[in-house]
């Protein structure tokens, strides 16, 4: 599964035929002579939406050709190709990281935890991992809704992305009955751990900024 | 008077009440081990702590932040649940903390646990009733996230030993600086007693280390490290004092943090300080916490911080910009050969960047714009470094001057120190107006004096036409 995506990755900048021998050799490629900082680099930014991603990601991994040492290529920041690979990456990195933080589930009634976000990179890829460890016993799913794609894991098996499938409205939103009593207690809990002397919404926007709020429980209206 | 006991409360109401009254612990963090599940329970714990929301103080929230009860036989005068206030007086079963825990996490709501309790009975009572939780939380639950619990002053050293195997990270709030203000506002408590089970604590986290060593699955002991919490402006402390104690606290005791918090008032006692306009200090708070930052990260002394002379933080310049300006004699530097623990103290140089710099300086030769997109922030950092022997600008090296720019660079302050004015900063009664840690100080006298000024013909009426007619 995870060597289909990257496929599909290198794809987007690479005019070759789609061809899984190919990507995959590319992939070895880079990880063997960039290493396996330089990949993950490579690999986040090419998550990103900016639109230019590839000619830089191109750029990059030829400019490392020519530098005596291709594995240190992402130190040199002075390459304003290197420069933007390193920024997007980050960039990336950033987004997926306050998704691990803020994505919230909630219990569908056949026992699902199923949570929806709205970013601006395809993360999902990158937070897979993380929640896959965190709850391997529970059937989960998160649904990408800026690309339409889905995380899916199922309990005590590996996590699959699948895309083409539209999301069922009603399924998505028919939840659990104890849901209501839990999200009703973290809306209770949110509430009274801030303490009012100190109310300060500008850090609290910078911190959580709101574009990330729609999905959350403790923002939203509904009880 | 102990207030009402609530047997029959919804757990809604608990979570209110025992959420409401632990909010003033400041350590919220979730940080200190790595952790990967193993694949039979829920949870796994990531070093750098993960925050999942942010309350409406702009604080974040990574724990379920709960004591087990607001019950307390003692009486400490800055506390909520002393015992001599009257108010609803209830406690959680070890079920519903583990429900609650169990559910929240589930949801991606928080990172882990946060239990602390007033005493119930006596401290044995109590450890026992969070030892029970915390048991029942890992065993029965299957538990691997975050847990920090709170070691109980006074209680079986076992029982402690017990639950630090259970727990991440645990801590024993040392409450006030020094132990002196501790008699004056927590009568039932004393220094000796809350530095024995830190030292415990460091003990067998010592201990644990050496087994870990010899058997690779030998149970961890506080892996997290423990952590302690300072009350700020409650007592007459210096900013000097109180970095010293935390200083000394982190040599003596191997504490991973200290955390700060900023008097809130939420009784009325004569022994406690009545603050202006009902204000925590909050930049004083901060200011503790950036030069706190300073000796974790930085290798600052807090000797180099502040003296004697200048026992407080300046408002409005951090610690690093004072420092710098009071060692101009080091400045400029040159950035492509200056030692890294050098780099680390230039102003708008953190450790991150410092770092990038050390490596990309390999490379080539480095210019201005490749150290912004290192993170440098040039704005601070200008005054004080070279490329290729060049500043940036031509720059005077010269206090007053520097101070002045720097003072024209925004920096990002807590609420109520933001918006704050000259004026109300003259009128900061912990603070000292001596000079920016000896610094001369003649900009901000100007200042001042101009405020004064102002706030003076305000007062006499004389601000605008309108406003004398209507008092008119
Ligand atoms: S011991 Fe003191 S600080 Fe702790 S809950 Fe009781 S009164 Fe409050």
């Amino acid at each position: 599964m995870k060597g289909k995506l990257q496929q599909q990755l290198f794809c987007q900048y690479k005019t070759v035929d789609e061809n899984e021998g190919k990507a995959a050799r590319l992939q070895r490629m880079i990880k063997k002579y960039l290493g396996n900082h330089a990949y993950r680099a490579v690999f986040y930014a090419l998550l990103s939406d900016e639109p230019e991603k590839g000619t830089a990601v191109f750029r990059t991994i030829q400019e490392a050709r020519r530098i005596p040492d291709s594995r240190k290529i992402m130190d040199h920041l002075g390459n304003p190709d290197v420069a933007e690979v390193f920024a997007m990456s980050r960039s990336v990195a950033n987004e997926a990281h306050l998704y691990e933080e803020f994505i919230r589930f909630r219990e569908l009634a056949d026992g699902i935890l199923f949570s929806e976000i709205t970013p601006k990179s395809q993360v999902l890829v990158c937070i897979a991992d993380h929640f896959a460890d965190r709850f391997p016993l529970e059937n989960w799913v998160i649904y990408d809704k800026t690309h339409k794609m889905f995380l899916l894991h199922r309990k005590q098996a590996e996590w699959a992305l699948v895309t083409g499938t539209p999301l069922n409205r009603r399924t998505a939103d028919r939840i659990s009955e104890s849901e209501k009593t839990y999200s009703e207690l973290w809306k209770e809990f949110f509430e009274s751990i801030s303490i009012s002397e100190r109310e300060n919404p500008v850090y609290q926007r910078t911190h959580l900024p709101l574009r990330y709020r729609n999905d959350m429980t403790e923002f939203s209206d509904q009880t | 008077m102990q207030g009402t006991i609530q047997e029959k409360m919804t757990l809604n109401e608990k979570l209110h009440i025992l959420s409401d009254a632990a909010k003033y612990d400041a350590a919220c963090t979730s940080s200190g081990v790595d952790r990967r599940g193993d694949g039979t329970g829920m949870g796994n714990c990531s070093a750098a702590g993960i925050c999942h929301s942010f309350s409406a103080d702009g604080r974040c929230i990574s724990l379920l932040k709960i004591l087990f009860t607001n019950e307390c036989i003692y009486d400490c005068k800055y506390c909520v649940n002393r015992s001599s206030n009257d108010v609803v007086r209830t406690s959680f079963t070890p079920e519903e903390v583990c429900t609650l825990t169990m559910e929240f996490y589930r949801r991606n709501y928080i990172e882990g646990l946060f239990l602390s309790s007033g005493i119930l009975r006596s401290p044995d009572y109590t450890m026992e009733l969070i030892y029970a939780a915390l048991y029942r939380l890992r065993k029965v639950c299957n538990f691997q996230g975050y847990i920090h619990v709170k070691a109980i002053p006074g209680a079986d050293p076992r029982l402690i030993q017990m639950t630090g195997y259970l727990a991440d990270r645990m801590s024993v709030n040392v409450e006030l600086p020094t132990a002196e203000s501790l008699r004056l506002l927590a009568p039932h408590k004393s220094r000796k007693n809350i530095l024995a089970p830190m030292r415990l604590v460091q003990n067998q986290i010592n201990e644990n280390k050496q087994e870990i060593r010899l058997y690779r699955n030998a149970p961890r002991f506080v892996p997290a490290g423990q952590s302690t919490q300072m009350i700020i402006g409650a007592t007459p402390e210096t900013d000097y004092q109180i970095l010293h104690t935390a200083e000394s606290l982190y040599k003596k005791f191997d504490l991973k943090r200290v955390f700060y918090s900023a008097f809130v008032p939420v009784n009325r006692d004569c022994a406690l300080p009545v603050l202006k306009d009902n204000k925590p200090p909050l930049l004083r708070e901060h200011r503790l916490y950036q030069a706190d930052w300073l000796l974790r990260f930085y290798h600052f002394e807090a000797d180099e911080l502040l003296d004697e002379n200048n026992p407080n933080f300046n408002v409005l310049l951090d610690p690093k910009c004072c420092w710098a300006l009071n060692h101009l004699d080091l400045f400029p530097i040159e950035v492509n050969s200056a030692d890294y623990m050098l780099l680390l103290r230039v102003p708008g140089i953190g450790c991150k960047s410092a770092g990038r710099i050390v490596k990309a300086r390999k490379m080539g030769n480095l210019q201005f714009e490749d150290l912004k997109k290192m993170g440098v922030v040039l704005k601070r950092a200008l005054y004080f470094i070279t490329c290729g022997g060049k500043m940036m600008y031509p720059v005077r090296i010269e206090e007053d001057y520097i101070m002045r720019c720097l003072l024209n660079t925004k920096e990002r302050l807590p609420e109520g120190a933001d918006g704050m004015t000259y004026r109300q900063l003259s009128l900061f009664d912990d603070v000292n107006f001596g000079g920016v840690n000896g610094i001369s100080n003649r900009f901000i006298y100007v200042q001042i004096r101009l405020q004064v000024f102002v706030q003076l013909c305000m007062m006499l009426g004389w601000k605008t036409g309108t406003a004398m007619q209507e008092s008119a």
